[in-house]
């Protein structure tokens, strides 16, 4: 096989646009070449509101972006979000024909065309369908069945689906910009790409992705997809809480929440106040308590991470043996951990790649996770289809293994 | 025109006041006093080591041990700190004689300083001052040892003293920035201990507007086993109350001004330049009532200083009970930083410490006698281990006898109930103060003028500053530690709070359009499980 290959990944956020240039090198190592992030306008809650404006973001992200990798960025993976998409897992059960008993390859097809065969709504596109897994008379296979005997065979897929118009905008959107999207991949299932590893989707992990309009997450149990989604709010409404709270312009409610804010409920930390300086406008200095200030974050960040919590299926959480990974910018809020242990009582850990390799800075943040993690996505996705394009069968295999 | 010379009676003249540096640390904040210039005071340095007391600036200088040490510091022994001041007892009497205040500045762990201190706190005592120790504590690094003598020099100081404020070492990390050199640290040290005595001198020495005094000083230290509580802080230019009040509760001994939440009496003293205005005093005083509980006796006073020029300072001054600062310290961190280890005492030894004017007025009865006589041989004996004979002599000895008894006398049980009794009698303070005040634990939250920080902030402040109230209040709504539990249950007096935030914020949402969404006013409802999540939580909680 195989030469080295160039992927980007391009994650059009609520608060900025970010296009990650990667190198996928024949050994499969990945090598980081550049990156380039502009800050987002037109776009809430994770979906596009103002074409033109994104346009523009999208076109100074690319430019950066290849000025940084000396690469020409013609095909991109898009990673997408927003409250309309949904995910549901379905089981296709397939009853072998009494004549045969050894499972064949069409046996599967026609399971998988059955599992998928879900009511999703008109205006809905498929997004993802992943494998989770095989069953053959009730006994699970996580690897291919074919050639197995068995009587009854069902499939076990995670079904990612979205509103069709709106991401076909969002393709439309990177096409006008003379690039072609190679594929669109929900963002918490990128993410995971890169935060979560083998053991620990054995294990259990759940990964919640807290950007700036939306929270997106994707919990893996016993290394597969168990569940997925997006809640549409995120660091931008803890800004907009703050801004309400204390009548704070926006900028000066970001800034305060950035440098001061605290999530973690420790008292301690909530002690004084903290003074905004005068600014040139001619307003006089003020005051914000702190635990006035830690207050507001905090209960704004409880309720996205309960929200979370009652998505998750029912008896899952417990299921959860790893922990939890925090990405997205606002998972740099201070005492987010500790909150998040408040929460769900388990481990919790800072999602970062440990196999990638290139500027360090690049991917030490976790704003930038989702769009490393689409790099990540297209390796694997690219190493599927060398594998089963003949076959045709299982486009995204690679969510099972590695 | 008729001439009114004002009384006295309550003012001290500074030539009565005696600032003594004991031991080698003592002879560093002594001379840091004197560097910054204290008008009036007489200084006196206390040293075995005659190299450390002849670099001394004080203008009087005893050197201690001249016989037993000849010239050379005690070795950290405390024992024979204790023998070098009573061989130099006779002079230290002398100069000490007529004061009506001595400071005492002493660090303990060492041996002079803890050997010699109580002794010449008691000294001190008996010739009918009132004694205010600011002793340091060792660093930790120093060892267990240093840190023991220490403690039991504190114990006996506590005992001893009318006021002890103990700066522990190993918190001098606050008052300077990591990487700032070993003598900055120590000089912060040092200067916080000036500032201190300069406006504990400042408080009893001028003649105020609003008369504070010794008699106010001790009612607010009137406590037992207790830690002083104290912060001192100026301030000029603009804004200089407030800023001065931030200065005084970013004492270290105030933690951030929540040890005073717990304060039965506080002592509040203002001093300013001609033109402190009533409205800088009033402002101030309305911020610091936010610290401080409201059933806390307050004495207030109020002086005018010309040499303060266009500056305000403002001296807090409270005791807490050493098991009040336990009770308030549901955090580790804080039992951290209260060097109450120090105060750990004898069972025999619960007795409230006595003034020593009082103790004057108080003829004690025969039975008293008789129990000093018992009680030596147990409890002072620690107080003086190596020469008993010296001892019983000073404490038996008629006429200095009322101001050394009096913590001796403490020891007897027999005398116990008339003391208490009479004590509370001499000092006018409910003596149901402290139970009333340990029922509201945090009945003052811990707000700056929320009036003012948000007035420009918001169309309504007052309806902030409940609301911050409130959120403050809702703070200690833990969240449950069952994950099982659904998020609604999560805080159940959140909720309720949070109810009565959202009607206070009635009229700023009607700014909001009459839908309290900010930024995300104009956008279609983000609706999950029924909640729109562009309004902020607070508000939302409500509307169920």
């Amino acid at each position: 096989m195989a030469r080295a290959k160039i992927h980007v990944g391009l994650e059009i956020g609520t608060s900025k646009v970010c296009m990650v240039v990667g190198e996928v090198k024949s050994d499969g190592s990945v090598k980081i070449l550049g990156l380039g992030t502009s800050k987002s306008a037109g776009v809430r809650k994770g979906e596009i509101c103002d074409y033109s404006k994104i346009r523009e973001c999208v076109d100074d992200a690319r430019m950066k972006a290849e000025e940084a990798s000396d690469v020409e960025i013609g095909s991109v993976f898009l990673s997408v979000s927003g409250a309309h998409i949904q995910s549901i897992n379905n089981v296709g059960t397939y009853r072998l024909p009494d004549n045969e008993k050894q499972i064949q390859p069409e046996h599967i097809a026609e399971a998988n065309d059955i599992a998928k065969d879900i009511n999703i709504g008109a205006e809905h596109v498929y997004l993802h369908n992943i494998l989770r897994n095989y069953r053959v008379d009730g006994f699970e296979h996580s690897s291919s069945p074919i050639g197995l005997f068995g009587k009854t065979l069902e499939t076990d897929f995670h079904v990612v689906t979205g509103i069709g118009t709106r991401i076909q905008n969002s393709i439309k959107c990177v096409r006008e910009l003379q690039m072609d999207v190679d594929d669109v991949v929900f963002a918490p299932i990128a993410t995971a790409q890169l935060a979560l590893n083998r053991t620990e989707r054995e294990r259990g992990a759940l990964l919640i992705d807290i950007g700036g309009g939306t929270t997106d997450y994707a919990l893996y149990l016993n290394g597969c997809i168990a569940a997925s989604g997006c809640i549409p709010a995120g660091g931008e409404h803890i800004t907009n809480d703050i801004h309400m709270l204390t009548g704070l312009s926006f900028s000066k409610a970001e800034g305060l929440k950035i440098k001061e804010g605290d999530a973690s409920g420790d008292q301690s930390r909530s002690v004084g106040a903290i003074k905004i300086p005068v600014d040139e406008k001619g307003f006089s200095q003020q005051e914000v308590k702190r635990e006035v200030l830690n207050e507001v974050i905090r209960q704004r960040l409880i309720e996205i991470l309960t929200l979370v919590r009652k998505r998750l299926p029912p008896g899952s959480e417990d299921l959860i043996g790893t922990g939890i990974f925090l990405s997205g910018g606002s998972s740099l809020m201070r005492g987010l951990d500790t909150l998040t242990y408040q929460v769900f009582q388990r481990s919790i850990y800072r999602a970062e790649a440990a196999e990638i390799s290139g500027v360090q800075a690049n991917f030490k943040d976790p704003q930038y996770a989702t769009a490393l993690g689409l790099i990540r996505y297209a390796q694997l996705a690219d190493l599927e289809k060398q594998n089963t394009a003949p076959k045709g069968l299982v486009r995204f295999w690679p969510f099972r293994r590695r | 025109m008729i001439e009114f010379t004002k009384d006295q009676q309550n003012t001290i003249p500074s030539s009565l006041v005696k600032i003594i540096g004991l031991g080698g640390a003592g002879a560093n904040m002594l001379d840091r006093v004197a560097l910054d210039g204290m008008e009036g005071a007489e200084m006196l340095a206390l040293n075995a080591d005659i190299r450390t007391l002849s670099g001394s600036v004080a203008s009087e200088r005893i050197q201690l041990g001249r016989n037993l040490t000849k010239g050379l510091g005690t070795g950290g022994d405390p024992d024979l700190g204790q023998k070098v001041m009573m061989e130099a007892e006779k002079e230290v009497r002398s100069a000490i004689k007529g004061r009506k205040i001595v400071f005492l500045c002493v660090g303990l762990g060492g041996g002079t300083g803890s050997g010699g201190a109580p002794i010449l706190t008691r000294i001190a005592r008996e010739e009918g001052a009132f004694v205010v120790v600011f002793a340091t504590m060792p660093f930790g690094f120093e060892g267990r040892r240093r840190r023991e003598q220490a403690e039991t020099a504190l114990n006996e100081l506590a005992v001893l003293s009318n006021a002890l404020v103990v700066f522990d070492n190993n918190r001098m990390g606050e008052l300077v920035l990591a990487k700032q050199g070993i003598h900055e640290a120590f000089s912060a040290g040092d200067r916080m201990i000036s500032d201190s005595i300069k406006a504990v001198i400042r408080l009893v020495i001028r003649p105020g507007l609003i008369h504070v005094g010794l008699d106010e000083l001790m009612t607010a230290l009137r406590t037992t086993r207790s830690r002083c509580l104290f912060g001192s802080g100026m301030a000029s230019g603009k804004d200089r109350a407030s800023k001065a009040l931030t200065n005084a509760l970013s004492s270290p001994l105030l933690d951030k001004g929540a040890l005073l939440k717990e304060a039965a009496s506080v002592l509040v003293h203002i001093c300013g330049g001609d033109d402190l205005t009533l409205y800088e005093i009033e402002l101030l005083m309305q911020k610091l009532v936010k610290y401080v509980p409201a059933k806390a006796h307050v004495l207030f006073g109020a002086a005018i200083d010309t040499n303060m020029k266009d500056s305000l300072s403002i001296t807090l001054i409270s005791a807490l009970p050493e098991e009040k600062l336990h009770s308030t310290t549901d955090d580790a961190e804080r039992i951290v930083l209260a060097p109450t280890e120090g105060f750990e005492f004898d069972v025999n030894e619960e007795e409230p410490e006595a003034e020593p004017v009082e103790v004057e007025t108080y003829s004690a009865p025969p039975v008293v006698q008789q129990a000093v006589v018992l009680a030596e041989s147990a409890p002072v004996a620690e107080v003086t281990p190596v020469a008993p004979a010296v001892a019983t002599s000073t404490i038996v000895s008629p006429t200095p006898l009322s101001a050394v008894t009096a913590p001796v006398q403490m020891k007897a049980p027999v005398i116990e109930p008339p003391t208490t009794a009479q004590i509370d009698d001499w000092i006018d303070l409910p003596s149901g103060g402290f139970a009333g005040n340990s029922e509201r634990p945090f009945a003052e939250p811990v707000l700056d003028d929320p009036v003012s920080d948000f007035a420009h902030a918001t169309p309504t402040p007052a309806s902030v500053a409940d609301a911050a109230r409130e959120l403050r209040e809702a703070l200690h709504a833990p969240i449950p530690a069952e994950p099982e539990e659904e998020p609604e249950v999560k805080a159940p007096d959140l909720g309720d709070l949070l109810e009565k935030t959202r009607t206070r914020f009635t009229p700023q949402e009607s700014l909001f359009g009459g839908d309290a969404r900010g930024k995300f006013a104009d956008t279609e409802p983000n609706l999950v499980d029924g909640d729109d999540l562009d309004i902020p939580p607070f508000l939302r909680k409500k509307k169920k």
